[in-house]
């Protein structure tokens, strides 16, 4: 699913510079970060919320202008070339910031506007966006009578109605059922191939980082914590469990186990064993090629194995290693609560 | 330049939206329906004597009374224009529109032309209702068109105040008291409704300093009196400088602080 770069690095697209943020008030949300994001990648962006993550995304989309640093989109300035900066990037916000009182057509007519495209032009760039998230039988409809999931599909569309060499997707799958999830997976990856467009995406679902993401960014109280592709940080962070349960009772005695052990701890990438409830943990840097090695060393000792599992680490893993917290702790103050509430009343209606 | 196109585009999109919504319009034509019914029908009784016609300046209580009907539907047209940005910013439509290379400038003056369209498609309903219940306009269809003039510059400037305001401000609850704290006062201390020779003197005072009465001054004399200039002047200048005014505070606050 995910597409894989070149080895020949692509030219950089969005490029921070000691990045920062203080807010009227004292509060550092943003503290000198710095990274880029190279052409045709999909770039996901992590980090609890209250992280500094949605003020990188304002600055980055020109929605606010950073106190330090500065940030290069395509090029241009976000703060000095404000608008050359908006007119190459297509922004679409975990709001599903689509009009409700008018149609599909007119939602993306609207946002044509917005973008400057000629007038002769725009009902045939609806008809694209609208083909290309399947919503050409429904964009006569008002937005009001639309599901959760073509609401999102239309802003998608919105987002995309002026052809941006960078997307940004704020949490595009919040609240989505799992058939839409995939959908909109499929849309993000097809874009990558077809228009070699850049995505910047940030998300609270940690599988769909890994297996969307060429590379992702953890971001913790205003300052990136790591920055590399999923398959690294997960080998850098987890090391690889191996866990066997071995038959109990009279058909392994005591000294056989422990002569299991004793082959197992001899075998190449075994770290160490310690037992756990009813099973042996064996930690090495490669399980699935540990596996197939334990049961040849095992072979003449006759010792009987009820199972073996081998768990690798997850992203969350990841994360949690870097924030030290759960990604779904959540922590809100008044009006980001009654916005979310809004915005999940809209997602299920 | 694009900012005609961008202005035209959000004040498209408001229009659209107005007409969306059917209730919305019904209740437009409505309200000004039941003033006229129900209280001008009422005052009408209580006002056919010789010492309020005098008050008047008007033997017929409507007459004195449509303009005010007029200036009033425009004064809570313009004056709620800003809930509209309040609610935009919660839905997150606003950060769409800042998000892309739209001019700043275009939000507040495209809404604000949204607005003064939608008050004169409720001045002209006022106008037919009122010559149905047998309201004359001594200066005919010329007198009206040059009344909308005033309304429109009086309707920029209330959604100018009402925009600017929910540029600082974030909550519906709090921008709608602080509208009705000022509407309120703003409408009963002026001659709106009542005539100025039947108000106690202090309050004489002050409705001669309202803006209020300044707007519904030169409405008033095209409707009952005709081209009285000299009643007619003072409050076009004003409502244009107001207008002018307005549109100049609003597009800076937008340009400046936002989100």
């Amino acid at each position: 699913m995910k597409p894989e770069l070149g080895t020949r690095p692509n030219p950089i697209i969005i490029e921070v510079k000691e990045l920062s943020k203080v807010f009227p008030g004292g509060i550092t949300a943003v503290n000198k970060v710095s990274f880029s994001v190279y052409e045709g990648e999909i770039f996901g962006f992590l980090g609890p919320n209250g992280a500094g993550k949605s003020t990188t995304i304002a600055v980055l989309t020109t929605l606010l202008k950073p106190t330090g640093g500065q940030a290069f989109i395509a090029g241009f300035d976000t703060e000095k070339q404000a608008d050359r900066v908006r007119s190459v990037l297509g922004y679409v916000s975990q709001d599903l910031a689509v009009d409700d009182s008018l149609t599909g057509r007119e939602n993306l007519i609207l946002q044509a506007g917005f973008y400057h495209i000629p007038r002769n032009e725009i009902q045939y760039r609806c008809d694209e966006v609208l083909k290309l998230v399947g919503l050409e039988e429904h964009a006569g409809r008002l937005v009001e009578t639309y599901s959760g999931g073509m609401r999102k599909r239309l802003d998608i569309a919105a987002g995309l109605i002026h052809r941006p060499k960078i997307l940004f997707l704020d949490e595009p799958t919040l609240g989505l059922d799992i058939q839409t999830r995939q959908q909109v997976w499929t849309y993000i990856t097809g874009l990558r191939e077809k228009y070699n467009m850049t995505i910047f995406l940030t998300t609270h679902y940690m599988e769909e980082a890994d297996s969307l993401c060429n590379r992702i960014a953890i971001i913790d109280q205003g300052e990136i914590k790591t920055i590399d592709r999923p398959s690294k940080l997960k080998r850098e962070v987890g090391e690889e469990l191996v866990k066997i349960r071995f038959a109990g009772g009279e058909k392994n005695t005591a000294e056989e186990i422990e002569a299991a052990l004793h082959a197992i701890r001899g075998l190449p990438t075994v770290k160490s064993i310690r037992p756990e409830h009813d099973s042996q943990v064996i930690v090495s840097s490669d399980g699935e090629a540990l596996v197939p090695l334990i049961f040849e060393a095992l072979q003449p000792l006759q010792v009987k194995i009820n199972s073996v599992i081998v768990k690798k680490p997850t992203l969350d893993d990841v994360y949690l290693a870097f924030t030290g917290r759960n990604l779904r702790n959540e922590t809100a103050d008044k009006n980001q609560a009654l916005q979310s509430m809004i915005r999940m009343r809209r997602i299920r209606s | 330049m694009y900012f005609l196109s961008d202005v035209y585009y959000v004040c498209w999109r408001e229009m659209k939206r107005f007409l969306s919504q059917k209730t919305r319009i019904l209740m437009t034509v409505f309200q000004p329906l039941i003033w006229l019914v129900l209280m001008g029908n009422m005052m009408n009784g209580l006002t056919s004597n010789s010492m309020a016609a005098e008050m008047l300046g008007i033997d017929n209580y409507l007459s004195f009374m449509t303009p005010g009907i007029m200036i009033m539907t425009t004064l809570f047209s313009g004056v709620f224009g800003g809930i509209s940005i309040i609610w935009d910013r919660r839905t997150g439509f606003l950060n769409k529109m800042l998000a892309a290379p739209i001019s700043r400038a275009a939000i507040p003056l495209g809404k604000m032309i949204a607005i003064a369209i939608q008050s004169v498609f409720q001045i002209a309903v006022i106008a037919v209702i009122a010559a149905l219940f047998g309201v004359k306009f001594v200066t005919g269809m010329t007198g009206i068109l040059f009344m909308l003039v005033v309304i429109i510059l009086f309707s920029f400037g209330m959604a100018g105040i009402s925009l600017s305001l929910a540029t600082v401000i974030k909550s519906h609850e709090t921008l709608m008291a602080v509208v009705n704290f000022l509407t309120l006062p703003l409408m009963f201390t002026s001659a709106t409704i009542f005539p100025k020779l039947a108000m106690p003197s202090w309050l004489k005072v002050i409705a001669t300093w309202n803006p209020l009465t300044y707007a519904v001054e030169p409405v008033r004399t095209l409707t009952m009196k005709g081209w009285v200039w000299p009643q007619i002047i003072p409050g076009l200048a004003l409502m244009l400088i107001f207008a002018a005014v307005m549109i100049a505070v609003s597009t800076r606050q937008f340009s400046k602080s936002i989100s």
